[in-house]
């Protein structure tokens, strides 16, 4: 009997008994209700769970906005990798164009120079330079196939270049009028005095024949007086850059305007140009209109 | 390690072992059938420990349940697996086992009854189900597996002689 009671008590073999009947007892009632405490039961899981469910949807929202934002910077990363691309591309059309875009503004300034010439020029492409060789030159694209002879004047927006020298059959060499061995008629744009221009290599070029009683300023500009039936009366040659008086005659030094080493585009000049086609490119100095019949 | 030691743990092994295959044979009701009754009626019950007898078989029975999940309310299969274990546990007590025919006829009768019981149970958590073939198949193999776990557990000297 005393085996018996303590069987119940709250020792070892008791509490195995006591969870026996707790285990069979509950699965009995569970199986027993049936649903209604499996919905109680799920309903109060439920309400544990509310907040694992939501911080667990908070973070399920989290990573599909990582996620969203991860998608959207790869998208920009592409965007902006094609983007690149696409101004590599441009950049390199752009360079293919530019010698292009620069020999339309060429042809465009040069078409501006043909209208106001009232001659009939032709036009040429410079092919190659030897300018930095002695008596170089520059090499035209155009010959007798396109009519050229030698001694035609060639000039360009920015003033006179020089003389076709050499006609081949279809290129032509120009003497610049900065070559030791070109001449060229000149006359200075104020004083209107005549001399003979002669070149002195790298853009410069010196005026003989000027008398030391002629009064040239620097920085006057220096035209052709067309005296050699190569270049018509008034066209811009170049800009005196030194005056040194002489014995005989000064000593003028002149900065030729045209560019000679940056030359892509030039016009040529009719064999023989009449002496007058224009008025001067510098007007000369207005004198007062003298009243009829006054002395 | 002693004789009864040594065969509580052999028994421990076995119970896990089906409980696996309970969990393993999910696809194949009937061979889950099998393994369950097995566990319920051979490997689970244990003379004088009630509370590891209903602990096994309350695990076979929500194994069978959770890998079936097909009832609305789980928790009539461990219930009348529990009550089964407990009743053959004290069969093994009242009358021990003392020859393998005995043993397969005890198992046989139990196994017809746990069917009914556990319906029963079934019933009354979840409502009214098809009774399905496995109690067939359980019965079917009673003769392989009744044989195996009879050398497995019993044979050789009693425990219960000198």
């Amino acid at each position: 009997m005393a085996v018996r009671a303590s069987n119940w008590g709250w020792n070892p073999a008791g509490r195995r008994r006591y969870a026996l009947i707790l285990l069979w007892t509950g699965h009995g009632l569970w199986a027993f209700f049936g649903q209604r405490p499996g919905e109680l039961w799920a309903r109060a899981a439920g309400l544990v769970a509310r907040p694992a469910q939501g911080a667990a949807s908070r973070w399920e929202g989290w990573r599909e906005k990582r996620r969203e934002q991860a998608r959207t910077f790869a998208e920009v990363q592409a965007e902006n990798t094609r983007l690149q691309a696409r101004v590599a591309e441009l950049e390199l059309g752009v360079a293919r164009e530019a010698p292009r875009l620069v020999e339309a503004d060429e042809a465009d300034r040069l078409l501006g120079l043909r209208r106001q010439i009232p001659l009939q020029l032709g036009a040429a492409r410079v092919i190659h330079s030897t300018r930095p060789e002695a008596f170089g030159g520059l090499i035209l694209d155009a010959g007798r196939d396109r009519g050229l002879v030698p001694d035609q004047g060639v000039l360009v927006p920015e003033g006179v270049v020089g003389r076709l020298w050499s006609v081949g059959a279809s290129q032509s060499k120009i003497l610049p009028a900065d070559a030791p061995n070109a001449s060229l008629a000149v006359m200075l744009a104020r004083s209107r005095a005549t001399g003979v221009l002669q070149g002195l290599s790298s853009g410069r070029a010196a005026i003989r024949y000027i008398s030391n009683q002629e009064v040239v300023q620097v920085g006057e500009a220096v035209l052709t007086s067309g005296l050699d039936r190569v270049f018509p009366r008034g066209l811009l040659v170049g800009y005196v850059s030194e005056v040194v008086k002489g014995d005989l005659e000064l000593h003028v030094t002149v900065q030729l305007s045209a560019p000679l080493d940056r030359i892509r585009l030039v016009l040529l000049l009719p064999s023989q140009p009449p002496l007058e086609v224009q008025e001067p490119f510098v007007a000369p100095e207005q004198h007062p209109a003298r009243k009829r019949g006054a002395p | 390690m002693s004789r009864p030691v040594a065969q509580t743990r052999r028994q421990d092994l076995l119970c896990g072992l089906s409980l696996v295959m309970v969990f393993l044979c999910a696809p194949f009701p009937r061979l889950q059938a099998v393994f369950h009754v097995m566990l319920v009626l051979a490997l689970a019950p244990r003379v004088g420990a009630p509370l590891r007898t209903a602990l096994w078989a309350a695990a076979g029975g929500w194994a069978l349940e959770g890998a079936l999940r097909l009832y609305p309310h789980l928790g009539g299969t461990p219930w009348a697996d529990m009550t089964m274990a407990l009743l053959v546990a004290w069969m093994a007590g009242r009358w021990p086992i003392e020859n393998l025919k005995g043993w397969l006829a005890r198992l046989a009768a139990l196994a017809l009854l746990h069917t009914v019981v556990v319906h029963g149970a079934v019933r009354l958590a979840a409502g009214p189900h098809p009774w399905g073939s496995g109690w067939a198949w359980a019965l079917l193999s009673l003769p392989l597996w009744g044989w195996a776990l009879w050398r497995l557990l019993f044979a050789g000297p009693s425990p219960r002689r000198p």
